[in-house]
């Protein structure tokens, strides 16, 4: 094969071993080979930098000249330098359209169709879904700060992204600062977060992950994790509830404009006047719980949500200590992923003592149902429960994170217990023995005891001292549901 | 951002985007493919704004981009050459070596392939701009544009044959006759 030849395929990333060989002996032996050689790969770097700046349909709009106030407006920005830097010729990307706006969610800034140049962008509160110039649906929620440097290429300083990524688009990559994420055609999600190592979530097909310094390529498949560490990475656990996917942001969006928002809102202001509230956590003003959690966005924009990460995570609650309840209604949304430990905790009390009767456990169990455990309840010889406490039928996890409404009423006097999803009466359970329910202080997301993790986010969690009715819930559900 | 900072990133951000083609054409003469060159220049480009403090203002920057550059690529070379092909060292070192003083030339060419492209018929070009986007996919544009991925190889090789052809057409204009 003659030089020529040669030079072209390794260039293309086609010559095999030998003939990389034979290429390095033409250009040792000779000072006008490396002189060839390099007029080659200058030509190949000069097309790919004219390709950047390539406009894909001869239809589309002339380029509108560069604005004088770019570079401030950059400046301006205050972006990092990252970002500001590793743009391939970021000065051509930032007149090229890289994608446009197929939805923004509570947030005015993004209306549909507007088309995304090679700006930098941070968005506080709200989700946006974009399509890329080559197809890759790309929703990102806030807070988040981020930058199309291309179609391809998404850099996100911090933040989260889920992609949906069909054949066409196939190499789509979103660059975080600790590395960056390749994907070879499929959905995957990336959390950025303000501090910490990005983490690269693949839900369906192979995403090839890569640590920011000089980290192996690592290749990830369905329901694999991996965090980006500095050279090296670790396997985490599958998290598809952090991620918002591109097939929800349209119910999302529904619901948002037929004014679902203030409907939830009247519940809530509704359920903090029933005299038999116990506690209500919106999360929404500044004195949270004590406890470990990370704090993101709750069912609507802008509003607030705890998240459960990692072993350990947990949220204090102390309400209800004043006396015991006959009555009561437990209630949350939540967006959990299912994870391989037996017990999950929605509301456990502390400990688990022989004096302390109708102390209250509400768990997500590993088969994804719930249960109501009360300390010294028993089932009737008759039962149907295998597990010897009342659980619910219906698992409460939908394949992919989604927003969920979870509940369960007790009534101590009828020695019944009412599981409810997403509004829906699911299943009812009698006690033979059934002591009025005890509070006082307890963990949301874990239990004090032992380990009981959840992992996801919980919003709006309602202790009511009294049994809500079946119409009642179904209510609570649909004043309070962020689909449409 | 101080006022002194923000004009400093100012003046960097001049700089960079002056010569960046040109630093990106060097580290691509250096490694297998374009991608890899990508992923060099982002280290590249911090590495240069963090030191651009050290850099006299009126010196010249490119020879000073250039050998961070350099550095860059070894240390890449040395970590990803394991398990990819690439050329030896020896070799890389003298492209880098010897083309660093060529960089004039090689600038020229690449300014005087703009118009050469330009002269391409519009569905050649088409085709090889598409070739060329950022983790294009060579299979499913040979297929589309009914080759095979040898055969589209070849003409993407012919292209770039009459396109040098132009660029030394073009230069020689330029040459005091």
């Amino acid at each position: 094969m003659n030089f020529d030849d040669l030079a072209n395929r390794y260039l293309d990333g086609q010559a095999s071993a030998e003939e990389v060989r034979q290429l390095e002996e033409f250009l040792l032996a000779q000072s006008s080979s490396r002189r060839l050689f390099a007029d080659l790969a200058n030509l190949d770097s000069a097309l790919a930098e004219q390709a950047a700046g390539w406009e894909p349909q001869s239809l589309t709009l002339p380029v509108k000249p560069m604005r004088t106030t770019t570079a401030r407006t950059w400046l301006a920005a205050a972006a990092a330098l990252t970002v500001l830097l590793t743009g391939t010729w970021w000065w051509q990307s930032a007149t090229q359209v890289h994608a446009t706006v197929a939805r923004g969610i509570g947030i005015n800034a993004f209306p549909q169709g507007m088309e995304i140049h090679g700006k930098h962008y941070s968005i506080q509160a709200g989700t946006v879904e974009f399509i890329t110039a080559l197809g890759a649906h790309v929703v990102i929620e806030a807070p988040a700060s981020f930058q199309f440097e291309s179609a391809q290429r998404l850099h996100m300083k911090h933040g989260r992204v889920a992609a949906d990524v069909p054949p066409s688009a196939k190499g789509f990559t979103v660059i975080t600062p600790t590395g960056k994420a390749v994907d070879l055609g499929t959905k995957f999600g990336v959390d950025v977060p303000q501090q910490g190592q990005a983490e690269i979530h693949v839900f369906q097909g192979e995403v090839i992950a890569q640590s920011a310094k000089g980290g192996k390529r690592q290749s990830l498949r369905d329901g694999q994790a991996y965090s980006l560490q500095s050279g090296a990475g670790a396997s985490r656990e599958i998290r598809s509830a952090a991620f918002i996917q591109p097939d929800e942001t349209q119910s999302l969006q529904a619901a948002l404009s037929s004014g679902q928002r203030s409907q939830s809102d009247a519940a809530i202001a509704a359920l903090r006047k029933d005299e038999a509230l116990i506690a209500l956590l919106d999360f929404e003003d500044e004195n949270l719980p004590p406890g470990t959690f990370r704090m993101t966005q709750g069912r609507w924009p802008g509003t607030r949500a705890p998240e459960f990460v990692n072993v350990g995570d947990h949220m204090k609650l102390n309400a209800g200590a004043e006396h015991a309840w006959p009555q009561l209604t437990l209630a949350a949304w939540v967006r959990l992923d299912r994870l391989e430990s037996p017990y999950q905790s929605l509301y456990h009390t502390d400990g688990w003592d022989e004096d302390k009767r109708g102390q209250v456990h509400w768990i997500i169990k590993d088969d994804a149902t719930m249960r109501l455990a009360l300390k010294r309840n028993t089932l009737p010889p008759d039962s149907g429960e295998k597990d010897g406490f009342p659980d619910s039928l219906t698992p409460v996890l939908p394949k992919n994170g989604r927003w969920v409404h979870v509940a369960v009423t007790y009534d101590a006097d009828a020695r019944r217990i009412r599981f409810y999803l997403n509004g829906l009466f699911d299943k009812e359970s009698l006690q033979a023995t059934a002591h009025p329910a005890l509070l006082g202080p307890a963990q949301i997301g874990n239990w004090n005891s032992k380990d009981r993790k959840l992992s996801g986010r919980v919003d709006e969690l309602i202790l009511l001292g009294r049994t809500m009715t079946d119409a009642e819930i179904r209510a609570l559900f649909d004043a309070g549901n962020p689909y449409h | 951002m101080s006022p002194a900072e923000a004009e400093q990133h100012q003046r960097f951000l001049r700089t960079l985007t002056a010569h960046e083609p040109a630093v990106r054409a060097y580290v691509r003469r250096l490694v297998p493919s374009r991608a890899d060159a990508d992923d060099i220049m982002q280290e590249v480009a911090i590495v240069l704004w963090d030191k651009f403090g050290e850099f006299k203002e009126g010196a010249e920057f490119r020879p000073w981009a250039f050998s961070i550059a350099r550095f860059k690529v070894l240390s890449w070379l040395r970590d990803k050459g394991r398990d990819r092909l690439v050329l030896s060292e020896e070799v890389v070192d003298l492209i880098a070596e010897e083309t660093a003083q060529d960089d004039t030339r090689l600038e020229r060419q690449r300014r005087a392939l703009e118009s050469c492209t330009q002269k391409l018929e519009p569905d050649q070009r088409h085709l090889l701009m598409q070739a060329y986007q950022p983790a294009a996919s060579i299979q499913s544009i040979a297929t589309t544009s009914g080759r095979t991925v040898a055969g589209f190889y070849q003409w993407l090789h012919r292209i770039r044959r009459l396109l040098q052809d132009c660029v030394q057409r073009e230069l020689a204009k330029e040459e005091p006759s």
